[in-house]
């Protein structure tokens, strides 16, 4: 894994909706390290979706700087491959075609190295406890199970940078600790990890934690 | 004042503006029921399009007249005391015609006159001939026929004219009688003057198609011998009568109504012949009947009732075949309908889960759906029977369509409508049902792995089995009929193998998804795509596999029938097209050059020691002597008829003779080496070479060929009947000109369309051009099933690549994999269609005799190129299809996809 981070000074984003134009991002200022983990709180609606999307480069800002740091410093966000950059999104974006087996192996397989990584994808769903599922398509498995995959896919490459859209809200107590767990070891092996979540619990084991409202950021969880 | 908010409106009202929002489903239901409509609504079209051409083709091949509605009356025009019935020189118009004339316009229709002294303008022409004397008072050497038709002497070739009223003779009467323009002829006690000489109508106007239904008045084609009486032109109505009333007594006197034959539809046909026979009833006049003895019969055109009870025959002939492809046509189109009511509720799955999470019932959904589905069915059944018109009147048979088969195909799109409308419904409901009752993970329910497929592949055995004891050509009423046995049997047969051999690919998915785990990526992919929706994959397939198997077994059958129809017709004849006469002429160099010049005699033939000097219990054979040096260059020959070319034959005539044999090629001659004889001629032959085929063989009896130099001189003394044909590959007309040049007289021609017109095979030709449009249909169909699989898989395919190209998945590689998804199943489709297609020829086509009386049997022709073009269309589809679908996945925006998808 390589070490990086990023940052992003004066973010904005809007969005047209009819004739009204709807901020979503008004100015976000952003830095998270490698080795660190970092929540991001707030109401649905509040823009963190948009600003998780915005860096991992299916948006793009209107106005501001996103750069990332370290071996990725100069590189788009669209340029970074699933090692540098995965992400776990709100709709979990499993491939409804493949087995969640093959879903976990799927970035892998796209570079070739299906047979390193076997053994991380078993250990990964055994750790997930959804290995009895590995053969089942996702619509074949609960909704916490298939988000536990998509957790599951995202660290399996072990990136530099990790971007979760509320990983653990259909999981249960256990299992969201499972999650939160691995997460964090993620970050204590080097990644940057930034988590958008409602899970209070999730705050108290993030490094810091940053909240959005009506597109504005500020540190320190919400009041 | 503004419309009230949508949930504010009555259900009726509201459900179908509901449904209007969901514009990809309404596009598939409405194309889907215009395919079920056009399926349904064909039928009658077809049926009412190849009555109409039958008939016109029919009409097409005979005279005018034929078309031509007509009454008539054959009586005296004397009295009982055989005085005219004018009372005075017999000169004026009969009441009885003078009031069916009168009766025809009446009807709103201008009726000609045609006077005879023959029978005419029915299916038996006759003429015996009346008598007339010469200027000295003398009777004339051979006997007259007066004749008298509007404009006829605008239609002769004058050699010599007078003025005033009387009669035209033939040149040669005139010259044998030594007549010419004012000699005064006697007809009884009537005398008329030559008023004309002009050329004999069978030198000058054999083609004229204003005496081709008066041609026997003039042509004995049956015999050179015997001459018809000469014809005399009258050069007005009342001379005819006149003379026809003092030399005859009666006369044949036709009210014709022209007529556009080629416009003539079968309803327009019969009311015309309604119209005939109500004119003929209300004369009072009794029909022809030969027990009876009535003075006056009436002298209706029979022919054309004839012409239609045929075209009827022809069309009754082809709802055998086809209103069981027209079944299965439209029971696939109504799965593609059910498909489409499947892909409603899967676009308006949020809506209908909740529904049926609520408790709604199937039932309430299924009528939801036909509420919100009502509009797009409607316009798409109007539009399918508005394609149905469109398709059968542009490419059918025929342009003309009874208005009655267009009513019942109005019907018919309605039932379909109805019909269509309920099975997506109701499969709209069932489906919106089970996506929200049935539990994740659960396995697929029993009715999905019965293989009712089976079912299909029953029936096609049993109708197999009954084909085996039934003829698969029939011929009824001499009309060739395809037994709808030898349709239903493929049909079925090839639908249950490709819904089997469907399952047995879905079978196999498993292995190949472990397969594709060591392929690259595009394979990997689009192997787990066709994997994880089996169902649809095999639909796909199927849908792929049935055009390409039935197109490819209609058309391989259909070049077959054409092929073995051009064979038996080309062996007919003997070449391209002949011209024969009995005439007994010298070849010129005209002759020659024209094509391959050769003699037939009717022979007979005995093995050499079993040779008698009777012809008892000698079998007849057709003795042709041909000239060997051009005989096979004009000859028709296919290499089936021998395993010898025919080149190869020609030479082997060129052999020694053993033991003074002549060498002759024989077909069918099961004797050893015969001795022919012809008529009293004896030739010694020997077989030195056998064919199973051999050109010019017309009837049942054996056929041998003999080199014309080698055949001794058979004297007209011998009583062979002889016939001299030239055989030519295109120049039919040089051919008659040569023949005719060397004073040959009655010149009859043979080609390829008067053959086939007689043998009468529309009907098969039709029924396989209709299958040929139901496997195109069918393809129309599947590519409308691909375009459903498509977009119901959308959704699915486009969060998957949105996600997959984050992965790292390049669009090049996932372009691939469409390709290969597509593709695969086209390949795979084709070469099982292929398979299929090929297995159903192979038992069908040998049954496929259209005329067992006429060789060859029938021969196998491949169409390659068509067959090609079906699988490249089919791959070119594939591949537009992949691109379709790759482009929608670009349009994607990920950030919104994968926020909504959950």
């Amino acid at each position: 894994m390589s070490a990086g981070g990023f940052a992003g000074t004066g973010l904005v984003k809007r969005f047209s909706r009819g004739a009204e134009t709807v901020t979503a991002l008004a100015g976000v200022d952003l830095h998270v390290d490698a080795g660190e983990l970092v929540a991001l709180v707030g109401p649905s609606g509040s823009g963190k979706s948009t600003l998780l999307a915005l860096l991992c480069g299916w948006e793009t800002a209107d106005e501001g700087r996103l750069s990332y740091l370290g071996p990725l410093a100069g590189r788009s966000p669209v340029s970074l491959g699933w090692p540098e950059l995965a992400l776990v999104p709100q709709a979990l974006g499993l491939v409804a075609d493949l087995s969640l087996a093959d879903n976990v192996l799927l970035p892998a397989r796209l570079r070739g190295t299906t047979a390193a990584e076997e053994a991380r994808a078993g250990a990964l769903l055994t750790d997930f406890r959804v290995d009895h599922l590995a053969d089942r398509y996702p619509h074949q498995a609960s909704l916490g199970e298939q988000q536990r995959v998509a957790v599951a896919r995202a660290l399996l490459l072990r990136p530099a940078v990790l971007l979760a859209d509320e990983p653990t809200a259909h999981q249960d107590r256990d299992n969201a600790d499972r999650l939160l767990d691995a997460v964090g070891a993620a970050a204590r092996a080097g990644a940057a990890v930034l988590v958008a979540t409602h899970d209070e619990l999730a705050w108290a084991r993030a490094d810091r934690v940053l909240s959005m409202r009506d597109g504005s950021l500020t540190d320190g969880p919400p009041a | 004042m503004s419309r009230p908010p949508l949930w504010r409106l009555a259900p009726w009202t509201r459900a179908p503006l509901l449904g209007l929002r969901q514009p990809a489903a309404v596009i598939a239901v409405l194309v889907t029921s215009a395919i079920l409509a056009c399926a349904v609504a064909s039928a009658p079209l077809f049926l009412s399009a190849a009555r109409s051409a039958a008939l016109q083709q029919q009409l097409s091949q005979r005279c005018e007249e034929v078309a031509r509605p007509q009454t008539g009356v054959d009586s005296a025009l004397v009295d009982e005391q055989g005085r005219p019935q004018d009372g005075g020189d017999g000169s004026t118009r009969p009441a009885a015609d003078e009031s069916l004339l009168e009766a025809w316009a009446d009807a709103g229709l201008d009726a000609e006159p045609v006077l005879a002294t023959a029978r005419i303008g029915s299916s038996e022409p006759f003429s015996p001939g009346i008598e007339v004397l010469g200027p000295d008072g003398a009777a004339l050497s051979q006997p007259f026929t007066l004749f008298q038709r509007p404009a006829a002497l605008d239609h002769v070739e004058v050699v010599d004219r007078g003025s005033g009223a009387g009669v035209w003779v033939p040149e040669t009467v005139a010259g044998q009688e030594g007549l010419s323009v004012g000699d005064v002829l006697s007809f009884g006690d009537q005398r008329a003057p030559v008023a004309g000489v002009y050329r004999d109508l069978a030198v000058a106007n054999a083609d004229d198609r204003y005496w081709c239904d008066h041609r026997l008045l003039f042509s004995n084609e049956a015999s050179a011998n015997r001459a018809p009486p000469a014809v005399l032109l009258t050069t007005d109505e009342p001379t005819f009568y006149r003379l026809a009333t003092a030399s005859l007594g009666g006369a044949v006197r036709l009210q014709q109504v022209p007529v556009d034959a080629s416009a003539l539809s079968v309803s327009g046909v019969r009311r015309l012949l309604e119209t005939q026979q109500r004119l003929i009833a209300d004369s009072g006049l009794p029909l022809p009947d030969r027990t009876s003895s009535a003075p006056a019969v009436a002298v209706p055109n029979d022919r054309l009732a004839a012409v239609v009870d045929r075209a009827q025959l022809i069309q009754s002939g082809l709802r055998g075949p086809v209103v069981p492809v027209a079944v299965a046509g439209a029971l696939l189109a109504l799965v593609l309908v059910a498909a489409a009511g499947s892909f409603w509720a899967d676009r308006r799955a949020t809506e209908v889960r909740l529904l049926a999470a609520r408790g709604v019932g199937p039932v309430p959904l299924a009528g939801k759906a036909a509420l919100e589905l009502a509009l797009p069915a409607l316009a798409g059944a109007a539009l399918g029977w508005t394609a149905s018109r469109l398709l059968i009147a542009g490419l059918g048979p025929a342009d003309d369509l009874d208005p009655a088969a267009t009513t019942v195909a109005a019907w018919a799109g309605a039932a379909a409508f109805v019909v269509g409308l309920g099975a997506a419904s109701v499969v709209a409901g069932l489906r919106a049902r089970s996506t929200a009752e049935r539990p994740l993970g659960t396995a697929a329910r029993w009715p999905s792995r019965v293989p009712w497929e089976l079912l299909l592949l029953v029936a096609a055995a049993v109708c197999w089995v009954l084909l085996q004891s039934r003829e698969a050509i029939v011929s009824v009423g001499h009309v060739a009929q395809v037994n709808g046995l030898l349709v239903a049997f493929p049909l079925l047969a090839i639908a249950g193998t490709a819904v089997l051999l469907g399952r047995g690919v879905i079978a196999l998915l498993p292995r190949l998804r472990r397969w594709a785990g060591h392929r690259s990526p595009a394979v990997f992919l689009a192997v787990n795509r066709l994997t994880a929706a089996r169902l649809a994959t095999g639909t796909l397939l199927v849908a792929v596999t049935l055009p390409v198997a039935v197109l490819g077994y209609t058309a391989t059958l259909t070049a077959s029938s054409q092929t073995t129809l051009d064979a038996k017709v080309g062996v007919q004849i003997g070449a391209a097209a002949a011209a024969t006469t009995v005439t007994r002429i010298e070849p010129t160099a005209e002759v020659v050059a024209a094509g391959t010049y050769l003699l037939r005699y009717d022979g007979s033939a005995a093995e050499g020691a079993a040779a008698d000097s009777t012809t008892r219990g000698r079998p007849d054979v057709q003795v042709l002597a041909v000239d060997p040096a051009d005989f096979a260059g004009t000859a028709f020959w296919d290499d089936s008829f021998a395993d010898a070319s025919l080149p190869d034959l020609m030479a082997a005539l060129r052999g020694p003779e053993v033991d003074g044999r002549l060498p002759v090629v024989a077909a069918g001659l099961s004797l050893g080496d015969p001795d022919l004889r012809l008529g009293s001629t004896e030739v010694p032959a020997q077989v030195v070479a056998e064919a199973r085929v051999l050109p010019g063989r017309r009837t049942a009896d054996p056929v041998v060929l003999v080199a014309a130099d080698r055949l001794p001189e058979i004297e007209r003394s011998a009583g062979a009947a002889r016939s001299a044909e030239l055989w030519v590959r295109e120049d039919l007309s040089g051919a008659v000109d040569a023949l005719a040049g060397a004073g040959a007289m009655n010149i009859r021609t043979l080609d390829p369309a008067g053959v086939q017109e007689r043998a009468n095979f529309l009907g098969i030709t039709w029924t396989f051009g209709y299958l040929s449009a139901l496997a195109v249909f069918v393809g129309v169909i599947a590519v409308g099933g691909l375009l459903l699989y498509l977009e119901a898989r959308s959704r699915t395919r486009v969060s998957g690549y949105v996600m997959a190209r984050r992965l790292g998945l390049t669009r090049a590689a996932h372009l691939r994999s469409l390709v290969v998804e597509l593709a695969g199943v086209a390949v795979v489709g084709s070469l099982l269609g292929g398979a299929l297609a090929a297995g159903a020829v192979a038992l069908v086509y040998r049954r496929l005799d259209v005329d067992l009386l006429r060789p060859p049997t029938p021969l196998l022709d491949v169409p390659w190129s068509a067959l090609a073009g079906s699988v490249v269309v089919v791959l070119v589809v594939a591949g537009l299809a992949a691109l379709y679908a790759q482009r929608a996945a670009d349009r994607a925006d990920p950030a919104s996809v994968l926020r909504e998808d959950a």
